[in-house]
């Protein structure tokens, strides 16, 4: 009889049980779909609402339409020069920063030449072109002290070097992140202890470790490059070098006449499918790629500098004076002097150019700040949303359509952007606001996906297993890691939207300019000294931000040097794209 | 994992936060727009590549002589503009009442696409024949002229100097690509008698360069990166003015000179084609032409001053008429010389 009883118990307690754990399934299953939604309608709002926007007028074209804007000589050359352009830039940018991130980041002294290297990314893409044709074109500064003009400035090559110095940052901060959570030390040494010579260590060892950071940057930096107007242009022009972003421009120019406009949807459009074409392969390749947990064992460093650290820091100091410290002297000698073709001397110096732009412009720099700081929240946001619900074979085809919105030009996106969401928002902050996230969300994506992928799944496990809660197995495993990562997301975005002009210069509406339209329309696009001074405005405040956030990660490490590293700290940083953030470094910088 | 739903909660709740305080500043700015509207006051939308310092200007007047209207400006360059105004079409409509370009190729345009109202003021008196189409009217002239480095001898007196061997490989040329303005040069020489294509056959052998925009000729010769170039007599002068070792050169065969029309849309309905009407009215009344004057402009009206103009300065007119829809194909002509 008991024993009947007590089976009758136990079958009742297993129906309870199974019950809860049915329970559980369809709420799991829920959340599952409410999390696809999201995913599907953020992917919807930002790249595809755009994008069909864009493909409805270029469709107006017609097969044959299409084929002729694309297929005339003058498409045809600028589209092989996109790719080559992009390509080129893209293996020397990552070799680069490859290389740099190896010579700086197992050295002891790192916060500096860390800063240098990453220096360009916070100088906007279309002061740099402007600021090297200065710096070291004919009749420029370097010209005039010392006789000295870069050859091949002006056109490809040049084109070449400045995009590399803008996109090297992007490469060097993923393999720094790479490197702090990948490439182990102590493998390298036993492949040395074994016989291998430094570079058989490098290729076998220490590269194919790399290789998620190392695609990952890529895939970045070619966009960039692919994605880039200014510099071609300021370069380009002169050597009757077109890229497809520069002829999306010659196109907006005569785009009053609708066969233009279609022309530049049609070009605007293949510049989407040409990084689909070269970014989805990658993308699911690397969402193949199992990243591998590295135990928690402190990095081996030198301890104290050697003749290899002076060499490095030689070539570091070399480096950024030439590609940003003499450019951006230059810039701000430009803006300082009251006419192009003036000696930058003090008898010629003024702060017309600079009151020009604040006259005015006060509520606006609020304005932009504010814009900027909301899409630095929301981009990464966004961006770990994708990153976390994202699973299986989705991930690769998910991160390149977050991608897409990024490779449109500026102002097809803000065309696109105003026909899908004019009527209900045209001329408000909120659009602004829509087209800053869609264009930055991947800043805000790739980082986190990267932060996340690095995370061994064991980890939360063992945890629970040690007895913490699921939040706090959340708050103290994944979050900080994560909270870098998305720390370092927001700042890019930040320096990104705060910069941002072409689109915000289509979308502005009354009360809601934001601070790069109103310098630009009070200045015309006109002289260079307007120009510089916008640049130098620009760049100023991210610059000084930067530097005090350096300097901030700088001081406690500095008393406490050496300290062991935290221990309750997870081993594994963000390891791809655009994730300064290493180890005890500072949320911006390294 | 189980990290994503939670950190879907704090996310959900800052982007709904983020979101919302968005859309009550947006909604407050447009409550803001359309509450004066509804006080009985007309609401004017202009759409403008005009500088800046001139539709400030000339908005700030027209403020004076009625009060009553309401102007929200949307000013950009022409490129921007045009994409605003083809993004308006593909969205519900066009969203200006008026629009003042800067050259009468995208105006040509428009008025191609029915953008625009008849001219609706066909009894104003003074605007030169030449500067009046069926749909719009010019408000200011822009002269098109030759810049030189300071010190430069001998300098070129006519445009066809520009190719000959005393200048090689120091002329600059803006890009006809790039804007309206610069376009102007190039569908004059295209189609003027003894210049035609072969005008910039004769530039590119004699190693002319072209660089980007209006602005960048007058800096790039400034520099002396170049010794001449085409240019806006009014970027010279501002550069002039800054010290700039610059001069204009003004060619003995005349400048050449393009409008800056203006004209109404056909969105501009009852009060508000009214209101636009008004504009149009003041931009080409004595005080809206001298405010244009005041700007560094030449008015169109006779008899208003505009900036100083050398003795016995003549301008060149292109043919409009002749150019309007052939854009694409002489700029293809053009690129066929200059391009890659």
């Amino acid at each position: 009889m008991r024993a009947a009883a007590a089976k009758a118990a136990a079958a009742k307690a297993a129906a309870a049980k199974a019950g809860t754990a049915k329970a559980g399934t369809a709420k799991a299953a829920a959340a599952k779909a409410a999390a696809a939604t999201l995913v599907a309608g953020l992917i919807a709002a930002l790249v595809a609402v755009p994008l069909v926007s864009l493909a409805r007028i270029a469709a107006e074209a017609g097969l044959t339409g299409i084929w002729r804007a694309l297929s005339g000589p003058q498409a045809r050359v600028a589209i092989l020069h996109t790719v080559a352009v992009a390509a080129v830039v893209t293996v020397l940018a990552v070799t680069a920063g490859a290389a740099l991130a190896l010579a700086i980041e197992r050295r002891p002294a790192r916060t500096l030449p860390r800063l240098l290297v990453a220096g360009p990314l916070v100088i906007p893409e279309f002061v740099l072109g402007f600021a090297w044709s200065q710096a070291y074109g004919p009749a420029g500064l370097s010209d005039r002290l010392a006789r000295l003009v870069m050859p091949g400035l002006f056109g490809p090559a040049g084109i070449i070097a400045v995009l590399t110095v803008y996109g090297l940052p992007l490469a060097y901060l993923a393999v720094t992140a790479g490197l702090a959570a990948r490439a182990d030390p102590a493998l390298e040494r036993a492949a040395r202890a074994a016989g291998a010579g430094g570079w058989t260590a490098l290729r076998t060892v220490t590269l194919p470790l790399l290789r998620i950071p190392l695609l990952a940057a890529a895939a970045l930096v070619f966009v960039t490059a692919a994605g880039s107007f200014a510099v071609p242009q300021v370069l380009g022009t002169p050597a009757g070098f077109a890229t497809m972003p520069t002829l999306v421009y010659d196109d907006l120019a005569l785009s009053a006449s609708p066969a233009a406009f279609t022309g530049l949807t049609v070009v605007a459009l293949a510049l989407v499918v040409l990084v689909l074409l070269a970014l989805g392969p990658l993308d699911l390749w690397l969402a193949r790629l199992r990243p591998s947990a590295r135990p928690d064992a402190p990095p081996a460093r030198h301890q104290s500098r050697t003749t290899g650290d002076r060499v490095v820091s030689v070539i570091v100091w070399a480096y950024a004076t030439f590609a940003a410290g003499i450019p951006m002297l230059t810039l701000v000698l430009t803006a300082l002097t009251r006419g192009p073709g003036l000696l930058p001397v003090p008898a010629n110096w003024t702060l017309a150019n600079f009151s020009a732009g604040f006259s005015g412009g006060g509520a606006a720099l609020l304005r932009s700040a504010g814009l900027a700081f909301t899409a630095a929240i929301l981009a990464p946001l966004l961006g770990s949303a994708v990153a976390s619900l994202a699973r299986g074979r989705w991930r690769g085809p998910l991160a390149t359509l977050v991608t897409l919105a990024y490779a449109i030009p500026g102002s097809a996106l803000a065309v696109g952007i105003i026909i899908g969401y004019g009527r209900w928002l045209d001329g408000s902050v909120t659009i602004i606001l829509l087209a800053y996230v869609a264009k930055f969300w991947v800043f805000g994506h790739r980082p986190v996906q990267a932060a996340l992928d690095r995370l061994p799944p064991g980890l939360t496990r063992a945890a629970r297993l040690s007895g913490a809660g699921s939040a706090t197995a959340v708050r103290t495993v994944v979050l900080p890691p994560l909270t870098v990562a998305m720390t370092t997301a927001a700042g890019l975005v930040f320096i990104l939207a705060f910069h941002e002009l072409t689109m915000s210069t289509i979308l502005y509406g009354p009360g809601t300019e934001t601070f790069a339209v109103v310098i630009m329309n009070q200045q015309d696009l006109g002289g260079i000294g307007a120009t510089a001074a916008l640049a130098v405005i620009l760049t100023a405040p991210v610059v000084a931000v930067a530097a005090l956030a350096a300097w901030l990660a700088r001081r406690p490490s500095r008393s406490a040097r050496p300290a062991p590293r935290p221990p309750a700290r997870p081993p594994v940083p963000p390891s791809a794209c655009g994730s300064p953030a290493a180890p005890g470094g500072g949320p911006w910088f390294p | 994992m189980r990290i994503p739903r939670t950190l879907a909660v704090p996310f959900l709740l800052a982007s709904a936060v983020t979101v919302a305080a968005c859309g009550s500043a947006a909604s407050t700015a447009s409550t803001a727009a359309t509450g004066s509207a509804s006080a009985t006051s007309p609401q004017l939308t202009l759409y403008t590549s005009v500088t800046q310092n001139t539709v400030t200007a000339v908005l700030s007047g027209f403020a004076k002589v009625d009060p009553g209207v309401k102007v929200t400006v949307f000013r950009a360059t022409t490129g921007q503009l045009n994409a605003r105004i083809a993004a308006d079409q593909h969205s519900g409509g066009l969203r200006a009442d008026v629009i003042w370009g800067t050259d009468p190729l995208s105006m040509e345009s428009y008025a191609q696409q029915k953008l625009f109202q008849p001219w609706p003021l066909p009894n104003l008196t003074g605007v030169p024949s030449q500067d009046k189409t069926t749909y719009f009217w010019g408000t200011r002239e822009l002269y098109l002229v030759i810049v030189a480095h300071k010190g430069l001898t001998p300098m070129p007196t006519t445009w066809a100097e520009l190719t000959s061997p005393a200048y090689k490989g120091k002329v600059a040329l803006p890009d006809p690509a790039a804007a309206g303005s610069a376009f102007a040069a190039l569908g004059y020489f295209a189609t003027a008698p003894g210049f035609g294509m072969n005008f910039y056959d004769k530039l590119k052998a004699n190693g002319a360069v072209q660089v980007s925009t209006i602005p960048e000729v007058v800096t790039d010769v400034a520099q002396g990166r170049y010794q001449l170039g085409i240019t806006l007599d009014s970027e010279v002068r501002a550069a002039i003015k800054e010290g700039s070792p610059v001069v204009l050169d003004w060619p003995a065969d005349g400048a050449i000179s393009l409008y800056s029309p203006i004209a109404e849309t056909t969105a501009a309905k009852g009060s508000a084609g009214t209101a636009a009407q008004e504009l149009l009215r003041y931009v080409l009344s004595t005080p809206g032409q001298t405010a244009i004057g005041k700007t560094g402009w030449q008015p169109v009206l006779p008899g208003i001053p505009g900036p100083a103009r050398p003795a016995g300065a003549t301008e060149v007119y292109p043919a409009w008429t002749n150019l309007f829809g052939r854009q694409t194909q002489i700029l293809q002509q053009y690129q066929a010389i200059f391009g890659a």
